[in-house]
């Protein structure tokens, strides 16, 4: 019994040392350890040992059936860090990768999305008005008189029904105060359109964020202070920006914005960025007569007007303003 | 516009200023500077220079072999293809190195196979004005080898963007005053304030529309000698890109860039009688100087003799038969003021524009009126003789004071026997307004200060009179601007305020779109900005056109909304769909070479209600356009498969995770789609899916496999933007049986999803469909019939299913099936 047990013992050993994978180790183990396996077999001849060499049988067959399991799991461990390591052989990492549809936002939406995100981080909310617009609004309401050259119909797309096409995104102001008590503090990025010819710099439609902030004792010094940490949010701690009067006839006094900005390889040059100026008075008794209403009697503010046709240009230095609107996969897919 | 340093000196001390901090000053003033050009020699290397012979080069009809000394002992050949000098001339020659205007540097070369060394040089090569078109012939006394700049002046000219309120900037004089008021530089003496000797009109001009016409000025001016204007007028006017033509033309001219006000002077042989000031003849015809030939309406203003006939378009250019000629001997001289949007509307109108009806259309000073007639008088008896009548004054400087101001304006007089009055416009200046505008950073000493310099004048305390020429100062706010202005907004230290303000329905719209553009660009889709407007038919692909619309409701005749003067065929009417545009782009990107074409746009589409009759409707939608293949091929993906609605379905699930989207064939079809469905999102319809009909997808080259879906983006976001709460897991397991359905081909998915619903068999958790099975050659499945098998799983709440409640439950949700759905049968 004794040597039976130590033969099957060295033939088990030999047969799981020679398994050459998992799949031979799981019959070696069967054929070892299984309901007729070898050491099985063996063990059902404990019945027919004496009493008094049972316990030291029982202690070899233990012994056996211990050293078999350990060399089984040992084995199994290795066959299995080698299958793991054939498995994983070949691959080439390098491989191109394989195809996604790409995708990507539009430039004009990401730079209206950086602005509008910094404005609203400074306490802007947004708004909006129709593109097809009456003259009042966009005229009328913005001080600007009949017989101004704006107001023609080779400048600006007129409808048959006497209405527009918004100039600009203005009229936003005139919808949002005829209907709202100050204080006003809101955004409005939207489409503007002007009768221009399309060419390298110039497009019929177009897209302005509108700003305006009207409230008792809104000053210069807060035009100057918002205006100057938006175009620093949106350029750079370290832009320069100054102040340009100008004219337009809702605000007074106007200005036009310039950074300062550096192409490489180029002095660094006033590029024009915005426009902006202190609600003229008129623009509120305008509203307020129309809307019958005495909100803004007594009120000032500040509105101001860039454009992101502008802002992408010069941000990623595109040349050609009809870019934007062709929608060429080749161009927008550097701004993934 | 275009202002000369040297004559802008000759008003003001300019003296120690450099033209960039002139620059700066004009800007800050709000005067941009758009370019700045220097004119003049500023090399040494540009040097007089004698030609001592010439000979044609063989082969050429205009180039000549040159010999010239500039005086270094030995002659320079020089090839040169000027006609107007003669052997003998001297001529400035840029040696080789020489860097003329514009950054052009000369080298030693060849031409024709002769060799040429140095170039001989125009006054225009030199950035200097040109007089000869040709070669600048110098003055015989100037010594060879001496640089040339020597004897040419230096002048900056810089061009101007003035801002339409200010009409008094426009001359060289206003651009004097304006530094002078904001500098403090001393202003010399006012070329406008010589005193005319006037009387009235009478008979002899006749004001027929005086609204537009107010005032009319007139001075005959006899036995003048027309001939070139004296070089000091003449290089002034060149420095600013004028060509000088005769002295008296020249002199209007002159006055008009020095004072601002427009003039014109006739030939007085050619005027017959009194002079008529009136509204044209609807119809009636006129030749300008420039002989082309107009129509005229009835609003537009023309001068007129006794005879009828149009001498000029009033304050936009003369006519052809009465300007001054070389043989003209007496001249009646013009200086008037007209209704700006009179002019502005006759010259738009007619195409017209000119440096006079500039200035009247942004509104002239009538105080200017008779100051340019005296300038331009005195100067015209300076340099072409001849023996002034008293002006002739008709009618009164408008009044461009308000009627409460005008009992109170001060009012200058102007003129002797006839006088012109103008009324000083009167201002309340608020100074408490200052205060909160600039956060009493000014004081009002300081502002006070300010306004004077400008001209302005403390009638009363508070109450300023404006100068004559400051028609923009009519409120308090318009002072204001000026002192912020000339003060500095640099000065200005910079506050930060906010308050906080309540989110708005745009806000939330904002943050929907970008969501959704967001997860759209992650999954595959370029997003484009398309324009709004479209055409209405077009020949071309990637033009978008109406004609492969897909609105969201079916369009009417008359919905469409057509702009009233389109800027081309290609953009007549707004879109009423984004398809034309994302149709259009797909074609243009597919031309390029893209086989996956995945698109999509958010924005605006317009519609009017009532077939052009109702109320134009603006929405935002979004747009998303899927065609070709599913994804690029690649290696380990040979051939990717063709867009399918249901890989568009799939979009529409992951953007919309918690709604419920069904796709169900339309009810009414669009007319550019081969196949409608409309999509609900949690039982609303919100938008629509379509197959592009495939005679479009043909028409524009496109593959056949083109899908479209718009959605109404304000519907979607109240439909999707539900709260939720989060549910139990499920404690005992569910457990799941196939069925596989045999329907006719027709059948749709949907049709058998309604039905499963309908059973309501309470254990079922979920269908999902498996497998579609066709067989078109007969073999396996009959033709015309399906196979259809579904995942049912059913799973209790609260308690383990066993086998046999499953089986029951399938059971009879597949009998309760075979009841409902026609012609059905389970394999």
């Amino acid at each position: 019994m004794k040597e039976q047990i130590v033969r099957v013992q060295d033939a088990a050993l030999g047969q799981i040392a020679a398994a050459k994978c998992i799949k031979d180790l799981e019959s070696a183990r069967v054929a070892i350890l299984g309901k007729n396996g070898a050491l099985t077999q063996v063990q059902q001849g404990m019945r027919n040992v004496p009493k008094e060499d049972k316990p030291a049988v029982g202690s070899l067959l233990n012994a056996a059936r211990c050293a078999i399991s350990a060399a089984l799991e040992t084995r199994t461990r290795e066959l299995q860090e080698q299958a793991d390591r054939a498995a994983i052989a070949n691959v080439d990492i390098t491989l191109p990768g394989a195809s996604l549809p790409p995708g990507g936002l539009h430039p004009i939406s990401l730079v209206r999305e950086e602005a509008v995100r910094i404005l609203r981080r400074m306490g802007f909310t947004l708004a909006d008005g129709p593109e097809i617009e009456d003259e009042w609004h966009c005229f009328d309401a913005l001080n600007t008189p009949a017989d101004h050259p704006a107001r023609n119909e080779k400048d600006t797309f007129y409808f048959d029904s006497g209405k527009l096409l918004r100039t600009q995104t203005s009229t936003v102001q005139a919808r949002v105060m005829e209907k709202q008590a100050p204080p006003v503090r809101i955004i409005c990025p939207g489409s503007a359109f002007r009768r221009d010819a399309i060419d390298a710099t110039h497009l019929s439609a177009f897209n302005q964020i509108e700003g305006l902030y009207v409230d008792r004792m809104v000053s210069v010094g807060d035009l100057k202070g918002t205006l100057e940490y938006f175009l620093k949010a949106l350029f750079g701690d370290n832009t320069a920006v100054r102040f340009r009067p100008h004219f337009f006839p809702f605000t007074e006094p106007s200005f036009e914005i310039d950074v300062l900005l550096q192409a490489t390889g180029q002095e660094p040059r006033w590029i024009e960025i915005a426009g902006c100026g202190m609600v003229n008075p008129a623009v509120f008794e305008n509203i307020d007569c129309k809307s019958g209403k005495d909100f803004y009697q007594g009120c000032t503010g500040f509105a101001f007007g860039i454009g992101l046709e502008r802002l992408a240009m010069i941000r990623w230095g595109i040349r050609d303003i009809r870019l934007l609107i062709e929608n060429d996969v080749r161009f927008l897919a550097q701004f993934q | 516009m275009n202002i000369s340093k040297n004559w802008l000196a000759a008003y003001i001390d300019l003296d120690g200023l450099d033209t960039r901090e002139m620059a700066d000053m004009l800007t800050f003033a709000g005067i941009e500077v758009e370019a700045m050009h220097e004119r003049g020699v500023t090399t040494d290397q540009v040097v007089v220079a004698q030609v001592v012979r010439k000979s044609p080069v063989e082969g050429s009809d205009h180039l000549n072999v040159c010999m010239v000394d500039a005086g270094e002992g030995s002659l320079r050949q020089i090839v040169c293809g000027a006609q107007n000098y003669q052997v003998g001339d001297k001529v400035p020659c840029a040696l080789p190195g020489a860097v003329l205007p514009g950054g052009w540097q000369i080298k030693e070369g060849k031409m024709m196979g002769h060799a040429s060394c140095g170039m001989l040089c125009s006054a225009s090569e030199l950035g200097l004005p040109d007089k000869e078109h040709g070669l600048w012939i110098l003055p015989q006394d100037y010594k060879v080898g001496t640089p040339v700049r020597q004897f040419t002046g230096i002048d900056t000219l810089f061009e101007l963007e003035i801002t339409p309120n200010r009409p008094d900037l426009l001359s060289h004089w206003g651009m004097a005053r304006e530094l002078a008021g904001i500098t403090g530089r001393t202003l010399k003496a006012d070329p406008g304030e010589n005193l005319l000797s006037t009387e009235p009109a009478g008979e002899r001009i006749l004001l027929s529309a005086p609204e537009i016409c107010p005032l009319y000025t007139a001075t005959r001016i006899s036995g003048v000698k027309i001939g070139p204007s004296p070089e000091w007028l003449a290089e002034r006017l060149l420095a600013i890109g004028l060509h000088p033509i005769n002295n008296v033309v020249d002199i209007t001219n002159y006055c008009l860039f020095e004072l601002g006000h427009p003039l014109h002077a006739f030939d007085a042989s050619q005027v017959q009688g009194a002079l008529n000031i009136r509204l044209a003849h609807q119809g009636e015809s006129f030749t300008s100087l420039m002989d082309d030939d107009f129509a005229l309406q009835e609003n537009d203003l023309v001068i007129s003799d006794s005879s009828g006939r149009a001498l000029a378009l009033a304050g936009v250019m003369g006519g052809k038969n009465s300007g001054v000629t070389e043989n003209t001997s007496d001249i009646i001289l013009e200086s008037a003021w007209f209704l700006p949007g009179s002019v502005r509307r006759t010259g738009r109108r007619l195409g017209l524009s000119s440096d006079s009806s500039y200035r009247f259309e942004r509104g002239a000073a009538p105080w200017n009126t008779l100051r340019a007639a005296a300038r331009a008088v005195q100067l015209i008896l300076e340099c072409a003789g001849g023996k002034a009548e008293p002006t002739l004054v008709a009618g009164q400087a408008p009044a461009l004071v308000p009627d409460q101001q005008a009992q109170q304006a001060t009012v200058l007089q102007q003129g002797t026997s006839a006088k012109v009055y103008c009324a000083l416009p009167q201002v309340q200046l608020d100074w408490n307004e200052l205060d909160v505008m600039t956060n009493a950073t000014i004081s009002h000493m300081e502002a006070a200060r300010i306004l004077r310099n400008l001209g302005l004048k403390e009638a009363k305390p508070s109450c300023w009179d404006c100068p004559p020429w400051r028609l923009d100062l009519k409120r308090s706010c318009d002072l204001l601007e000026e002192v912020v202005r000339v003060y500095g907004i640099a000065n200005i230290p910079p506050t930060r305020t906010a308050i906080y303000v309540p989110e708005s329905s745009h806000d939330r719209l904002h943050d929907f779109r970008c969501n959704l553009s967001r997860h759209l660009a992650g999954a595959g889709f370029w997003e484009v900005q398309t324009f709004k407007l479209i055409a209405e038919q077009s020949a071309d692909p990637t033009i978008a056109s109406v004609q492969y619309a897909l609105p969201i409701k079916p369009l009417q005749s008359g919905d469409i909304i057509r702009v009233a003067l389109p800027l081309s065929e290609e953009h007549t009417v707004l879109r009423p769909s984004l398809a034309p545009g994302l149709l259009a782009v797909a074609a243009r990107n597919l031309n390029q070479g893209l086989d996956v074409l995945r698109f999509f746009e958010s924005g605006r589409v317009f519609r009017n209600t009532g077939g052009g009759k109702g109320k134009d409707i603006e929405s935002e939608v979004l747009g998303i356009l899927m065609a070709g293949k599913l994804a690029p091929a690649s290696w380990d993906h040979l051939k990717p498969q063709s867009a399918g609605a249901q890989h568009l379905t799939a979009i529409l699930e992951t953007l919309l995770p918690k709604s419920r989207i069904t796709v169900l064939p339309a009810k009414v079809a669009r007319d550019a789609a081969a196949i409608s469905a409309d999509i609900s999102v949690n039982g609303q319809t919100c938008g629509f899916m379509a197959r592009v009909a495939l005679s479009v997808c043909r028409a524009l080259d496109l593959p056949t496999d083109c899908y479209y879906v718009e959605l109404d983006l304000r519907k979607l976001q109240q439909l999707s933007t539900a709260s939720f709460k989060v549910k139990d897991l499920p404690l005992y397991p569910a457990s799941g049986r196939d069925a596989t359905l045999e329907v006719p081909v027709n059948m749709q998915h949907a049709d058998i999803m309604k039905a499963v619903e309908s059973v309501k068999q309470k254990l079922l958790e979920s269908c999902r469909l498996k497998e579609i099975f066709c067989d078109p050659s007969g073999g396996k499945l009959a033709e015309g019939r399906k196979a259809m098998t579904y995942s049912f799983l059913y799973r209790n709440s609260s308690a383990t299913l066993t086998a046999a409640e499953v089986d029951a439950a399938h059971g009879e949700l597949l009998k309760a099936l075979a009841a409902k759905l026609p012609d059905i049968c389970y394999r």
